[in-house]
């Protein structure tokens, strides 16, 4: 039951992730940023591209993780795309973080509660929406970790 | 007691039945992951995205947080104007050495002792120094560095070298100098001159990293881009013409783990500790002799000599010989001075890549010749050729291109 679970969540991630990926190497190569609602993506070398390239990884290794999916070499391919998608959106955060705690060049030392609050305000990168979708793969992990 | 063969065996079993479990190996989700990241179809975009997050951290902590964050407006808004109107001798030559220019309003430009010298060793290097090697201890503690080497061992035989290669490398990318110790983990006397050379000439440290990023945020990737390119293409000239070995190598590749804070913490500080020592002095102490040379007239004088070479072989300003002669010293601040002379977009790229790949700093020129003068001297000779052919490179690149 699990495995046919994790075949279709993980199919349906994995072939989303590819078209995000696909999707920020398009807009790189395209060279101005995309917006959409509350999704950005942005158009340059290194988020862009790069990010891209990581991305269609992750959509890959989500993919051909589904053949046979509960057997461990298997499912550890679905456990680096997350791990993947993970290192994406962490350092996405953490710029943000870092980028909300100095006041700026005109302002106080510290930001003021607003513009810190403001920096993490949307538009978000595509890897941001994948990754509450990405943490799931711990729940496999802790079923693997039982059996 | 002296045992024939046959009991020696018989003797070996009975041992080996008590002490040994036998059984299935069944593999875990670690050895999984190990596996995906030392085989080049999987490893090399998780690398990728390794390096990725490395760099992210490295600019969003040491740039954004730290240097633009706080560390300008301290020393541009407050420290700055403070030393300039409390440091006696306004005009005198020893003011000029320690504060710098009395007009300049940022640190950058100052470029005293006490204004730039400060400046680029506390509110630049040390926050870069001190993420890049928290990050590079977290991978090594993790276990992910031992599958780098392996991933990347067929690359670096291509120079002559092994997987192993890339301790150095990346130890270089934080200081040269520790890094021309490590290259002692290589076997021969060949891969470790093709090693020294190549990390003296071709990987920027921390610092120099940090002020790049700082100067010239849009072209660091191009200048990044010209360095890697020398170094395998200069790996792969050293490694025909070098006489010598370059043995196979067996690593020992251990599980993932999750890492101890008290080890990290640890090297943490004993590389800071040693970079304080090392390399502050020296950013203080370059300061003190490039204002000398300017105060004397010589970089001026230098400055005319070298002026058809360096606008006609390199097509870089005349002005560049200043960076030039900072860079023995310290190639951070080097490149902090460059900041300051007016020039195309493309010659600053051709200025850079020249401040990287002239001669190592001070420091790694010690610890050059403290792994013996013969590699010392070998490496100069490459450095000479280096600079000359890959400097007339780039410029030639640029004038194809129609940009210079």
């Amino acid at each position: 039951m699990n495995e046919r679970i994790g075949r279709v969540y993980f199919g349906v991630l994995g072939i989303i992730t590819l078209i995000f990926g696909i999707t920020n190497l398009i807009v790189t190569l395209g060279g101005n940023d995309f917006s959409w609602g509350i999704l950005e993506i942005s158009s340059d070398m290194f988020r862009g591209g790069w990010g891209g390239l990581i991305v269609i990884s992750a959509g890959l290794f989500y993919l051909s993780s589904l053949k046979n999916f509960s057997e461990i070499h298997q499912f550890s391919r679905a456990l680096m795309a997350s791990i993947l998608i993970w290192i994406l959106a962490g350092t996405d955060i953490f710029v943000r973080i870092t980028e909300s705690i100095p006041g700026g060049e005109e302002g106080p030392w510290i930001n003021s509660l607003e513009g810190f609050l403001s920096t993490y305000a949307p538009p978000y990168q595509p890897v941001i929406f994948l990754l509450p979708f990405s943490l799931i793969i711990l729940f496999f992990v802790s079923k693997i970790k039982k059996d | 007691m002296i045992l024939t063969a046959d009991e020696r065996w018989n003797l070996i079993e009975k041992i080996s039945n008590k002490v040994v479990t036998f059984g299935k190996f069944k593999h875990t989700l670690k050895d999984a992951l190990g596996e995906l990241t030392v085989k080049p179809l999987t490893g090399i975009p998780i690398a990728i995205a390794v390096l990725y997050g490395f760099w992210s951290v490295f600019c969003s902590f040491a740039g954004t947080l730290f240097t633009d964050g706080f560390f300008v407006k301290l020393f541009d808004e407050h420290f700055l104007p403070w030393i300039q109107s409390v440091f006696p001798g306004e005009g005198g030559w020893f003011y000029y050495i320690f504060v710098g220019d009395p007009a300049a309003d940022n640190c950058f430009e100052a470029f005293g002792v006490l204004t730039s010298g400060l400046f680029v060793a506390i509110g630049v290097v040390l926050p870069a120094i001190f993420i890049f090697y928290l990050m590079m201890a977290l991978l090594e503690d993790v276990g992910y560095m031992p599958r780098l080497a392996v991933l990347i061992d067929t690359i670096f035989h291509k120079i002559g070298l092994h997987g192993y290669a890339i301790v150095p490398s990346i130890l270089a990318l934080g200081c040269n100098v520790p890094a021309v110790t490590a290259t002692r983990i290589l076997e021969t006397k060949k891969q470790r001159f093709i090693m020294m050379t190549l990390l003296a000439i071709f990987i920027p440290c921390g610092a120099q990293l940090g002020i790049m990023q700082e100067v010239i945020p849009e072209s660091v990737g191009i200048v990044l881009l010209y360095l890697i390119f020398g170094y395998f293409l200069f790996g792969f000239i050293l490694n025909k013409i070098t006489p010598g070995k370059s043995p196979e190598i067996l690593i020992d590749v251990p599980p993932y783990q999750k890492p101890l804070w008290n080890n990290i913490a640890r090297k943490l500080r004993m590389r800071l500790a040693g970079f304080l020592k090392v390399a502050v002095p020296f950013v203080l102490f370059g300061c003190a002799i490039v204002n000398i040379l300017y105060l004397t007239g010589t970089i001026d004088w230098l400055a005319r000599a070298l002026t058809p070479l360096l606008t006609g072989w390199f097509g870089v300003p005349g002005e560049t010989v200043g960076p030039l002669i900072a860079a023995f010293l310290r190639k951070d601040l080097a490149v902090a001075q460059l900041g300051a002379i007016e020039m195309s977009k493309y010659q600053m790229i051709t200025s850079v890549v020249l401040v990287s790949i002239y001669f190592p700093c001070v420091a790694t020129f010690v610890m050059l010749l403290k792994e013996g003068w013969k590699n010392l001297l070998g490496s100069l000779a490459v450095l000479a050729a280096v600079i000359f052919l890959y400097g007339g490179l780039i410029n030639l690149i640029w004038t194809l291109l129609g940009v210079q």
